[in-house]
């Protein structure tokens, strides 16, 4: 069952489209993200559901409900912005009590209290968005957004600005929270590592339209285009005439072919346990070796162009920088596109 | 190091000394009894300050300027605040017009001004030249670019943008999302530059003497008319003038240092060229005086 819809949404500005017939669906509870570079339109799309944003041509349903020409206050759709926008001149409690308040809905106390032990805020009731650091920031929005008690959670990159380690502890603090309350979510990155933990479904945006849509594993696999191929996961992307010069075959068809970092296995040139029937074999030579935490880069120097391998780091798997190497290409991993 | 800073100790301490001599200067010729050939005065009184305190004509002349001062800042408050934030929030494109129209009255010296409207509001439609109500709408003008930049600067900081967009999710009309979440914060942010506003033209001459001058006397034209008679008088009200906007910019820079949190620095600039206009002016009276 569908439970929000988005159907073949535009959007302008001026001479400029940022939305392009975007069409996509998400199920109750369903955590999904929208992956794509600055500018793509991801923040627009967002603020189109929220209603921040009038849309120029289609429609947008909320469990059954169009939505499309409600103003922000009537659509029940909570959102956390970038920068927080928390109320300077509130404290915690009265940022999260805000929007009860304005409904006037009973027992604030109560509910107010409930969100604030979700969000491990417990004793910080009485500070002030000034004093609190960005992380505690953070989840003061989320608190006031939950509170209500959304048909739909909208987050607008909500980690971005937070430095690495409370971004990993905030992911899986808020991934706990949307399981716990199973509320429908949809989540802006930029980061694909991000995207790919946090989401049960991703779409990948480019110039205003989905290109694609799927799992993570899905995404990460067998990615359907170029862009994709290359956004996700450091895709080795190799036009197809080089490519069978490099492997002396004519059996490939296609415009390019996608290989993944890590599936690539590198061998000294001399040692001859090569397995030709399941690897394509590049003869390159080492141009530089990097290391980002445990994971050794290789980028080696073919005749046709730089490929990148990526091998964990521990001992045995060193190749020194000039190196002259094969490298192994499994055939099964060889993405057409 | 060291002799470096003893000169910049020396330069700040001379500095201060030649802001401040007029104005002690001021302050002793307005309770002198006889001055006349001794650095300090030989005798000291009450009686100028009595003097002008049991003058009806200083009590009229006040009550004329805060009516004044009180409807065109009002005024200026009521039509900008909302016109501004609806602009910055809802039409930013048309922003960039509104801060030429705000800016406009840099451009045009008083005297100028002050003949052009007269001229066209002494007949015609509207006739209200030599009547307060042309001041109050000079005044108006006068303190735009003051009241505008302030406004809008404290809407900057803040993003107010944002908070409006917050608010409304959460279920606030835009009205309450003004009156909640934007008003609060920039409340202390108007409050100076309606200070600023008030101070400048408690000391504005040019349109208050041109537009109306004699037939509705306010402070300044109050002044000017006792500078002719005792200079004692003339520097008691200085000196009562000046203790005034002393207290007015006093409780600005309060204001604005109690908003370190959310700097506006503009404002702070404003003080410093405010303070700068001040002295300058206390300095004329003085030489005018001699
Ligand atoms: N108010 C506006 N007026 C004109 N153009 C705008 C406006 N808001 C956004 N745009 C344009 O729309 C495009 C998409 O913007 P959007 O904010 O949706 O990008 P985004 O995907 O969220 O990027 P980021 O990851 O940097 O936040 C951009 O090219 C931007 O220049
Ligand atoms: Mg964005």
């Amino acid at each position: 069952m569908s439970y929000v819809t988005i159907d073949q949404v535009t959007k302008g500005y001026e001479n400029q489209v940022v939305l392009n017939d975007i069409s996509l669906v998400l199920k109750k509870g369903e955590f999904a993200t929208l992956l794509g570079q600055s500018g793509c339109g991801k923040s627009t799309l967002l603020r189109s559901i929220a209603g921040l944003e009038d849309v120029d041509l289609g429609r947008i349903l909320i469990d059954g409900k169009d939505i499309t020409n409600l103003s922000p206050r009537q659509r029940e759709v909570g959102m956390v912005f970038q920068s927080y926008a928390l109320f300077p001149n509130m404290n915690v409690f009265d940022n999260i009590a805000y929007g009860l308040k304005m409904k006037k809905i009973k027992n604030i106390k109560s509910r107010v209290k409930k969100m604030i032990e979700m969000v491990d805020l417990i004793g910080k009731e009485e500070s002030y968005p000034h004093q609190l650091s960005g992380g505690q920031q953070q989840r003061v929005a989320l608190a006031r957004a939950l509170v209500m008690e959304p048909k739909v959670l909208l987050l607008d990159e909500p980690l971005s600005a937070l430095d690495a380690k409370i971004r990993k502890n905030l992911q899986k603090e808020l991934k706990r929270i949307q399981k716990e309350l199973d509320i429908t979510t949809i989540f802006v990155t930029h980061d694909q590592e991000e995207a790919m933990t946090m989401s049960d479904r991703i779409f990948v945006m480019n110039k205003g339209q989905v290109v694609q849509s799927g799992s993570p594993s899905e995404i990460y696999t067998s990615p359907v285009n170029t862009f994709v191929a290359k956004f996700i996961g450091n895709y080795n992307v190799c036009n197809m005439e080089a490519f069978r010069k490099l492997v002396r075959s004519t059996e490939l068809k296609g415009n390019e072919v996608a290989i993944r970092p890590e599936v690539l296995q590198l061998v000294s040139v001399g040692e001859d346990s090569l397995d030709l029937q399941e690897n394509w074999v590049i003869k390159g030579i080492i141009k530089d070796v990097s290391m980002t935490g445990n994971v050794l880069r290789y980028e080696v120097e073919t005749e046709e162009s730089v490929f990148l391998v990526d091998y964990l780091h521990h001992r045995g798997n060193m190749f020194e920088q000039g190196a002259r190497v094969h490298i192994l290409v499994p055939k099964k991993e060889c993405i057409i596109l | 190091m060291k002799s470096s800073l003893t000169i910049h100790k020396v330069i700040v301490g001379l500095l201060v000394i030649y802001l401040l001599i007029p104005l002690v200067g001021t302050f002793l010729f307005s309770i002198a009894g006889k001055w006349d050939h001794t650095i300090l005065p030989e005798s000291y009184t009450m009686k100028w300050y009595i003097e002008l305190f049991q003058d009806e004509r200083f009590y009229d002349a006040f009550r004329r300027t805060l009516f004044l001062i009180v409807m065109s800042v009002g005024l200026s408050v009521v039509i900008m605040l909302p016109t501004i934030f609806i602009i910055t929030v809802y039409f930013s494109k048309w922003e960039g017009l509104l801060q030429a129209v705000a800016m406009l009255p840099y451009g045009i010296p008083p005297i100028v001004g002050a003949v052009g409207l007269i001229k066209v509001y002494s007949d015609g439609p509207i006739q209200i030249a030599g009547t307060p109500w042309i001041l109050i709408g000079a005044y108006f003008i006068t303190i735009l670019p003051f009241m505008y930049q302030g406004i809008r600067n404290s809407l900057r900081t803040l993003n107010a943008v944002q908070l409006v967009d917050a608010a409304e999710l959460l279920g606030a009309t835009k009205f309450q999302a003004f009156r909640t979440v934007v008003f609060p914060n920039i409340i202390s942010g108007i409050l100076v530059s309606t200070l600023l506003s008030v101070a400048l033209l408690f000391s504005e001459f040019a349109f208050a003497n041109l537009l109306v001058g004699g037939r509705f006397e306010t402070l300044q034209i109050y002044l000017a008319d006792k500078l002719n008679s005792s200079g004692h008088l003339t520097s008691a009200i200085v000196i009562t003038y000046y203790s005034m906007i002393l207290l007015l910019t006093g409780t600005v820079l309060k204001l604005t240092f109690r908003n370190e949190k959310y700097p506006v620095v503009s404002n702070k600039k404003r003080i410093l060229s405010f303070f700068r206009k001040q002295y300058s002016h206390k300095n004329t009276t003085l030489e005018g005086e001699k």
